[in-house]
């Protein structure tokens, strides 16, 4: 049983790290798991917790970043919107 | 082992301040060579703070000794030796030290004071002081617990300090933590620096890569496309990262995260009619130019097809404004970048390419990745754990998953549930 608990462990843990790609938080992580994978939220939340105690300054990295990437990703947004309503065909109309 | 000794003589004077010695007390001074003595096995069974006898002892041995520079972290003698001088010599030796890199616990006990030479008297006084502390350092590595609450302070104290300058017991100053020794810090800090440059270094690289992904990307994407035959199905992706800020983070684990999104394109790609190719050997250079204008198609946003979100960022890629025509084919598909997984979450509203070199990488995120990428990336997993990891993580010890588990309710872990 510990094995298959490990396996099943190890498994989460290469779930997370695919959500990490996505640059998920945790909680998107636990519900898309549950979702997909039928995981348990408590148990992708476990993992997720004790990944972050072993990889502490990956997962400080990761929030930064994260963060400034939804500030990017907003702005970046607004413009596309912003070009889109101006018919988006002027190719000038770059983002620079 | 070692055989051990009483501590007597020169290190008397250390005793004095020693209320306790236990009775194993350590070594002899003269039997051994630090390097030989794993101190952990020697404590292990001594957990308390206050027994740390063996400190006294260690700091002898090394004082005695003066080994040869280990390059440890200087043990909890350092940490003790709040003396002024010594502490700072102290601190930049231990810095120094940790520079090179060795955090290795094992080495904290054997730290040679080589530098000192007359840290005898202070070593002899420290053991006691570091006794007080309450934890055990020294040789014996105490188990710290850097919940993210303790890194976080410790992260703020470092901060506070200015990294490079950041020093243990000023840290531990700062931290106001009691359970913490100068030792733990200093080897924690050390890992953070470390840590913190590697992410640095691939942050850069990933910015040069998402960079270089102009060029790469079409050369590599074209292979993706079933009707280009012209296209050779190999992935010439720069460094395969699934992700670009995150590229620094893939080197942790395993160099070939690429091959399972590389596998995922095919999917994308077979449904899509294939028009003849253009030429795509033009875009296929480096410098993309602009892609065949005379087939505008090429550029058509994937978003008309809805689920090829990630195909837009890669067109961008391209540094060609995306043709809004609303070809329905997406044959750029190919220009893909093929590092950037398919199920890029990039949704762009219409046809509006952001040429900006420095925004594909970014393109490639979306604050919600779509249902079907993740499913997608799930089913993969799923379907082959044997996979290395993406990110390469250290995994969590399983011990502790299963006590968590344990105590949040979870009885027992089921054997796949997928």
């Amino acid at each position: 049983m510990g094995d298959s608990s490990a396996s099943y462990i190890h498994l989460v843990h290469h779930l997370i790290e695919k959500c990490l790609l996505f640059h998920m938080t945790k909680e998107e992580c636990m519900e898309a798991l549950s979702k997909h994978a039928k995981i348990d939220p408590v148990i992708t939340s476990t993992v997720w917790k004790e990944l972050e105690k072993e990889n502490k300054e990956f997962f400080e990295a990761y929030s930064l970043r994260r963060e400034e990437r939804m500030s990017e990703m907003e702005t970046r947004e607004r413009i596309l919107k912003l070009l889109s309503e101006s018919a988006g065909e002027d190719t000038d109309n770059k983002r620079k | 082992m070692l055989s051990v000794s009483p501590l007597t003589g020169p290190k008397d004077e250390v005793h004095e301040k020693e209320s306790e010695k236990p009775p194993f007390s350590a070594v002899g001074v003269d039997d051994f060579s630090f390097d030989d003595i794993d101190f952990d096995d020697l404590f292990v069974g001594i957990d308390d703070g206050d027994v740390l006898p063996d400190l006294e002892v260690d700091s002898e041995m090394f004082a005695e000794l003066s080994a040869a520079g280990s390059d440890v972290n200087l043990s909890s003698c350092s940490s003790v030796e709040r003396e002024d001088k010594d502490e700072k010599r102290e601190e930049g030796d231990r810095r120094e030290e940790k520079r090179e890199g060795s955090v290795s616990r094992s080495e904290e006990s054997p730290v040679t004071k080589t530098n000192s030479a007359s840290s005898d008297s202070n070593i002899g006084r420290k053991p006691a002081t570091a006794q007080t502390k309450g934890l055990s350092q020294g040789k014996r590595k105490v188990k710290v617990d850097w919940t993210p609450e303790l890194h976080r302070r410790f992260v703020q104290a470092v901060e506070q300090l200015g990294v490079d300058k950041a020093v243990p017991s000023r840290i531990l100053e700062l931290m106001g933590i009691d359970c913490l020794t100068r030792h733990n810090i200093a080897s924690h800090l050390q890992k953070y620096r470390s840590h913190r440059k590697h992410l640095l270094a691939r942050e850069a690289e990933a910015v040069n890569w998402t960079q270089r992904r102009h060029v790469y990307g079409g050369s590599g994407g074209g292979g993706k496309r079933n009707m280009a035959p012209w296209i050779p199905p190999t992935i010439g992706f720069p460094p395969p990262t699934p992700l670009h800020p995150f590229r620094p983070l893939h080197v942790w684990g395993h160099p070939t995260v690429d091959h399972s999104l590389i596998h995922v394109w095919p999917k994308h790609l077979v449904h899509s009619p294939s028009p003849p190719p253009p030429p795509p050997p033009t875009w296929v250079p480096p410098p993309p130019p602009p892609p065949p204008p005379a087939d505008p198609s090429y550029w058509h946003p994937p978003h008309q097809r809805g689920s090829k979100d990630g195909w837009v960022p890669n067109i961008l890629t391209q540094g060609t404004p995306c043709f809004p025509q609303p070809l329905t084919t997406m044959k750029f598909s190919a220009p893909l970048v093929p590092g950037i997984p398919p199920h890029a979450l990039y949704k762009p509203d219409n046809s509006i390419a952001i040429p900006s070199p420095h925004m594909d990488s970014h393109l490639q995120f979306d604050s919600h990745p779509s249902k079907e990428t993740v499913d997608a990336a799930v089913g993969d997993v799923l379907a082959k754990p044997w996979q290395p990891l993406p990110l390469g993580l250290k995994p969590p010890s399983m011990d502790s998953v299963l006590v968590e588990l344990q105590r949040q309710g979870v009885p027992k872990v089921p054997s796949f549930c997928a």
